[in-house]
């Protein structure tokens, strides 16, 4: 039988893995390296040509190690990389506009979820009457979809003529996107984020008599997180007990969010840390329809073809990007504290 | 009639998982008939597929919701040693199919007048992966003088639970459409006060042996008249606590006997 050490070991050797690996490729190079060196200067010239072409190919190998592996090997282990993710979106400015495009950026969503192999879940989901969706929350179950998904959280803007616009004029209208780390039910009750005490628990409507007497489908329910004043609604499920367990778990989901930004924010004060905590407010990405551009603000990066980002693969240009750039800053963030 | 918008969105997920028309589920939602019933199932707690099938009575969430905490307090106050329990009018089976996934140590049998209950109940115990010996649904009338000497019935048991036809002649008449036609009448009326099936029950619990020393009884009532129920049982050395509902309203009468 395998005791909690032994898995906790397993870990850590798993977690190494990548050390290893980087430092047998790094042997294994050099070594050829200077195999091949020995025949520069063979009398043969078409051998002695030969060796040289090799030589620099291996050299180019080595360099690409010592810059680029080695250093990617230094950012720390992500202590998010087994979470899976909640994505909510909520409209913004822009009215029913906001709402379609809601629908556009869900669809994106869901798409990039499958093609990453996670499972996407719609936990929650209020239509506009009008068109569109004005919120909705979705579950995506899988490791490393909150680390990829978490710069997604921001306001995504888009720029177009609305199929409600009969005058032909460009609108601007948002969509807030909120990535929340989501961990399974047993790991969140180990990282006891609230207590049962603080959780006002509510039934929404009345049911008159109640048990035989009615027969209707009515099972919303409200948490009320009293110390953060959080509260989560939620009525998509068909009974009550799905509906609480769903609302227990968005709630776990933002508890645990405000932790890590909390941590972040923590770790900023005590060293000048470079790294942002997520500002919600903050434009990131513009979607212009006009101009087929989608453009991220934060890193600069613009992809000129809209429909490859909505319909297609291009959402992981920006998300590889984003995930880059952090872990960009988080190495700078090392060498100053060297230093 | 205007559908709300999260019937309709369920109404679409059975269309499209049952290869059926919308249009028709539409209509049969709109004629007042039961969601659940055309959908085909109700999730109870965590049995997420238990099945529903006219004329059964379909679970409540106020049901759901006793059951779980019993549930609870069975683990806690028994901790873990083998249960027998009696569930009378077991309709779907749904509460003792909970009680057997939630509590791994409840052997548990269902009785219901309804040949259509019991055939449905031993059904969804197969859906819940609830093994026959862990349960089984019987025929039976347990107002009949000779039920406790029916051959599915083997006492003592450690827990009963009932969620009897509770519902006044009266009441009966005022009950809305998705109801009164729909669900079998047979589920739902309690005699001429409401009361009949509490009073047969009392008796059957008085008896000799029918329960172990300590056994548990939980009566889903109408919340007018859980005094009453509660009082019924108290002669039978019974201690009773009355349970309320997540809507405040006295739904559950929990006899412990000393």
């Amino acid at each position: 039988m395998a005791s909690p050490e032994d898995i906790n070991r397993l870990r850590q050797l798993k977690e190494s893995e990548p050390l290893q690996e980087a430092w047998d490729h790094w042997t294994s190079t050099l070594k050829a390296l200077e195999d091949v060196k020995t025949l520069l200067n063979d009398p043969d010239p078409a051998m002695k040509a030969l060796a040289s072409e090799e030589a620099a190919e291996l050299n180019g190998e080595l360099g690409t190690i010592l810059k680029q592996t080695f250093p990617s090997l230094l950012v720390p282990p992500s202590t998010t990389a087994n979470l899976s993710a909640l994505v909510e979106l909520k409209s913004g400015v822009g009215g029913t506009e906001s709402s379609l495009f809601l629908e556009t950026l869900l669809r994106m969503y869901m798409r990039f979820y499958q093609s990453n192999s996670w499972k996407a879940t719609i936990v929650a989901e209020n239509d506009n009457e009008g068109g569109g969706i004005k919120d909705a929350i979705v579950e995506i179950k899988g490791a490393g979809a909150y680390d990829t998904l978490r710069w997604e959280s921001g306001v995504h803007r888009v720029q177009r003529v609305p199929v409600t616009e009969s005058g032909g004029r460009v609108h601007t209208s948002t969509v807030a996107v909120i990535v929340l780390p989501l961990m399974e039910e047993q790991d969140a009750q180990k990282e006891a984020l609230y207590s049962m005490d603080d959780i006002k628990l509510e039934v929404m409507r009345a049911r008159g008599a109640g048990g035989q007497h009615v027969n209707k489908t009515e099972s919303a329910v409200r948490l009320t997180h009293i110390p953060t004043g959080i509260t989560v609604s939620m009525q998509d499920e068909r009974s009550q007990h799905q509906n609480k367990r769903r609302a227990f778990q968005v709630l776990s989901a933002r508890l645990m969010d405000r932790k890590i930004t909390r941590e972040i924010a923590e770790r900023r004060a005590t060293k000048n840390s470079l790294i942002k905590s997520v500002d919600r407010s903050e434009k990131i990405r513009t979607y212009n329809y006009a101009q087929e551009r989608v453009t991220d603000h934060r890193i600069g990066l613009s992809i000129m073809n809209l429909s490859a980002v909505i319909e297609g693969n291009a959402l992981h240009d920006f998300t590889d990007a984003l995930k880059k750039d952090y872990e960009e800053t988080t190495m700078e963030d090392m060498l100053e504290s060297e230093s | 009639m205007r559908l709300p918008l999260h019937e309709l969105r369920w109404l679409k997920r059975a269309a499209l998982d049952s290869n059926r028309p919308l249009e028709s589920l539409v209509q049969r939602r709109l004629n007042h008939e039961p969601l659940q019933y055309i959908i085909g199932t109700q999730p109870f707690g965590p049995l997420h597929n238990l099945r529903v099938r006219p004329p059964v009575l379909i679970p409540r969430p106020e049901t759901e919701d006793w059951v779980i905490r019993l549930a609870e307090h069975l683990s806690s106050s028994f901790s873990g040693r083998p249960l027998s329990l009696l569930d009378l009018g077991t309709g779907s089976g749904c509460i003792p199919l909970l009680l057997c996934h939630l509590c791994p140590n409840i052997v548990a049998t269902g009785i219901d007048i309804s040949p259509h209950a019991t055939r449905l109940a031993n059904e969804n115990a197969e859906v819940c992966g609830i093994p026959h010996f862990r349960f089984k649904a019987f025929l039976g009338d347990f107002v009949h003088p000779g039920f406790p000497k029916a051959e599915a019935i083997s006492p003592p048991y450690d827990v009963l639970t009932s969620n009897p036809p509770y519902i006044t002649p009266d009441d009966y008449l005022r009950l809305s459409d998705d109801v009164a036609k729909f669900e079998d009448p047979t589920a739902l009326i309690g005699g001429s006060d409401g009361l009949a099936f509490y009073r047969a029950i009392a008796s059957l619990v008085a008896r000799q042996g029918f329960l172990s020393p300590k056994a548990t009884v939980a009566l889903e009532v109408d919340h007018s008249q859980a005094e009453i129920v509660s009082d019924m049982l108290s002669p039978a050395g019974f201690k009773t606590s009355i349970w309320l509902d997540p809507w405040g309203k006295k739904r559950t009468v929990i006899a412990q006997r000393q």
